[in-house]
């Protein structure tokens, strides 16, 4: 395989995802009443089912803010220091912290008042906060997106158990939030978006089942660009779903005729998390050495919707079982149907340190990877809570792992560039890559 | 054939001549600041003289280092863990594990029994500079670099900062405003020294360390590898001219490009 090349080319749904993009700071202008530090749900969730709510989350805003404006970024995470938040909170919430605290946005406009918040608890980082922060700035109503916890073997009854502590989690939030807020929810809303949510699922777990063929039809810098499309804003969700549905085709086609995201793929290597805002090059520079970056568990829409089945073959993850095609009549149904089996959080992967060490080796081997690169994130997603152990289970699975020190979220000059550069290079050489452009 | 290595660290740039493998003649001098390239040229031939030959006899000339780009001449770039790996197989067949302390960088790298490199690890940001710091603190105490720390007893308790080579010197500083005999102080520094350098070395989660090779300028200070030995549990083998370790390792990277 080493030398070959592939035929390359951008995707045609590209101008489809920017259409996207723009609804949702169109979104933004809309907003009646904000939900504030929300669930990060990658797919679209029941916010869309109140007519009159608008997630103004965090992540997003805080992410968007640094790349659009570094300089107000860095006056945020200031304004946000010196009222007690130090350096070790994320810098998604540093920078929409500051800004809040600022009243304004990047682009000097009024930041968005948050009505109610609905954090989901992570045990690694300073997510639990945001509901905090929310409440400390202005008193405003507060939910918890509610997960149980449980390290250890994974079985069937407690699983279940788990899945109706967050389902009636959900469900309760709702009927409050109604009350609260005079809101009505619009339950057949809620139900055509569990359909939608289900298909969604569907064609991001295809697109990520096409990511294992090599060559790659996509890299994570494709995914980085497409998987929070869904989820992020009142865009409707048809709209998401057509996106996938155009994306998961034109996926399967470029699989089929080997149409590689990197022409000279001849290394495949995976993540854990996202790398460093700032320093999103070193995908391209690795590329000269013919690597492409799979992504991660991560940008696998979060929850490693792949699992091996008992007879050796790669599929959707089903456990604890489902029906894809229960009929929804009530609000509970549509709930639990779009939960499905992910008993846990979003980032389950993240929060289950039972299984996190372990999981990444399964990715690797589900996606033909040969060796994995993490960073250690003194704040930022996944900070480094069990990296250098899913290092060590990776390297005793005869994985190539580098590991280098950073800020995933937060200022440019916490992560050093050129040390990164220079361990990259080292990395390919020790395993015998040159650059193509040396060869 | 012969071949030629130019590490070009942060504070010092060695270059080796290598005949066959065997190093036939060697030279060392401060890198410098703007003049990185003519330092480099003079180093170079410097080593040329040493060994005899002419430069047009030296059919690959690699450069590794912090400045390798600094070396005009140099045909091949290599980097540091890859130099330091083939250095301390070549001076020290058999070896498992190379860990170098230079003036700025600290590195660390299990060698593979079926590819050259299996882990390593890079200092990053807090633990730079640690031979620099020994040679600046040797400079201000008026101790000879290579007996700095070696007259007091080891059991200087740590008296200056382990976390940061800046704070480091700011609490050496204070300790001889105070006071404090200069011996005192230089054995408060190696230890700072060692256990800081330590952490990149523990960095490895499968350390493969019954055969490590220590190599870098601060392999010289017995003071300073008593202490790391002691922090990280390890008995070096430290090889003779072992802050050229990595100008030979370039050297033979080298070969790699001819046999293309």
């Amino acid at each position: 395989m080493k030398g070959q090349r592939w035929e390359t080319r951008p995707l045609d749904c590209w101008q489809l995802a920017k259409e996207l993009r723009r609804s949702y700071d169109n979104s933004l202008a809309d907003s009646s009443i904000v939900l504030g530090n929300g669930t990060t749900n990658f797919y679209v969730d029941w916010q869309v089912a109140f007519p009159a709510i608008v997630v103004a989350e965090d992540n997003p805003i805080g992410a968007m803010m640094a790349q659009q404006n570094e300089a107000f970024a860095r006056k945020a995470r200031l304004a946000s220091e010196v009222r007690g938040w130090g350096r070790e909170i994320c810098g998604y919430h540093n920078n929409c912290w500051g800004a809040q605290f600022l009243g304004r946005t990047a682009d000097g406009k009024p930041f968005p008042e948050r009505q109610f918040t609905v954090p989901f608890p992570c045990v690694c980082d300073s997510h639990i906060k945001r509901g905090q922060q929310c409440r400390d700035y202005k008193p405003i109503a507060r939910w918890t997106n509610d997960f149980t916890m449980y390290i250890g073997e994974r079985d069937e009854k407690r699983e279940e158990a788990m899945l109706d502590h967050r389902n009636f989690n959900t469900l309760k939030q709702l009927n409050e939030i109604e009350s609260v807020f005079g809101q009505r929810l619009d339950d057949g809303k809620l139900f055509e978006l569990a359909r939608n949510c289900r298909l969604l699922k569907q064609y991001m777990t295809n697109v990520s089942y096409f990511m294992t063929f090599t060559p790659s039809p996509l890299s994570v810098k494709d995914l980085y660009s497409f998987f929070q499309l869904g989820g992020l804003a009142k865009i409707g969700p048809e709209k998401a779903v057509h996106f996938w549905k155009t994306l998961r085709d034109e996926v399967e086609w470029r699989v089929q005729n080997q149409i590689a995201a990197v022409g000279s793929e001849r290394f495949r290597w995976i993540e854990a998390h996202p790398p460093s805002w700032h320093f999103l090059k070193y995908y391209r520079y690795m590329e000269k050495y013919g690597a492409v970056c799979l992504g991660s568990q991560y940008t696998h829409f979060s929850q490693s919707q792949l699992e091996r089945k008992p007879d050796g073959s790669i599929g959707e993850r089903s456990y604890p079982v489902y029906d894809p095609d229960m009929e929804l009549t009530t609000r509970e149904d549509a709930v639990r149907f779009m939960t499905g089996p992910d008993a846990r959080a979003p980032h389950h992967f993240k929060i289950d340190e039972y299984l996190r060490p372990y999981a990444l080796n399964e990715f690797a081997d589900v996606f033909h990877a040969d060796g994995a690169m993490f960073g250690l994130w003194r704040s930022g997603v996944g900070c480094a809570v069990t990296r250098k152990e899913q290092a060590m289970r990776l390297r005793q699975a005869g994985y190539s792992v580098m590991c280098y020190e950073g800020s995933q979220p937060g200022d440019r000059v916490d992560l050093d560039e050129k040390r990164l550069i220079d361990q990259l290079d080292t990395w390919m050489e020790s395993l015998g890559l040159e650059k193509l452009e040396d060869v | 054939m012969i071949l030629a290595g130019i590490d070009m660290g942060i504070e010092a740039t060695k270059a080796v001549v290598l005949r066959d493998g065997a190093i036939i003649g060697r030279a060392k001098a401060s890198t410098g600041g703007t003049d990185r390239p003519i330092q480099a040229r003079q180093t170079y031939d410097a080593a040329l003289a040493a060994a005899g030959i002419a430069a047009i006899e030296v059919e690959a000339v690699s450069a590794t280092g912090i400045g390798k780009y600094d070396v005009p001449f140099a045909g091949r770039r290599v980097t540091e863990v890859i130099a330091a790996a083939h250095g301390a197989g070549h001076l020290c067949p058999g070896a498992t594990a190379v860990m170098s302390v230079g003036a700025g960088e600290t590195l660390i790298a299990a060698l593979g029994a079926d590819r050259l490199i299996d882990e390593y690890a890079l200092s990053q940001k807090c633990i730079a500079g640690v031979g620099l710091f020994l040679r600046t603190m040797a400079d201000r105490l008026g101790i000879p670099l290579d007996l700095f720390g070696d007259g007091e007893a080891a059991c200087v308790p740590t008296a200056v900062s382990d976390g940061c080579m800046v704070f480091a010197e700011l609490d050496a500083l204070s300790m001889l405003n105070r006071g404090a005999e200069p011996q005192t102080v230089a054995a408060a520094c190696i230890r700072a020294a060692a256990v800081r350098a330590a952490n990149t070395g523990f960095d490895l989660t499968v350390p493969n360390d019954t055969r490590t090779v220590l190599i870098g300028g601060t392999a010289k200070n017995r003071a300073f590898v008593r202490a790391l030995e002691a922090a990280m549990g390890i008995a070096f083998i430290i090889p003779a001219g072992a802050e050229y370790a990595g100008a030979v390792g370039a050297a033979i990277s080298g070969a790699k490009g001819l046999r293309k």
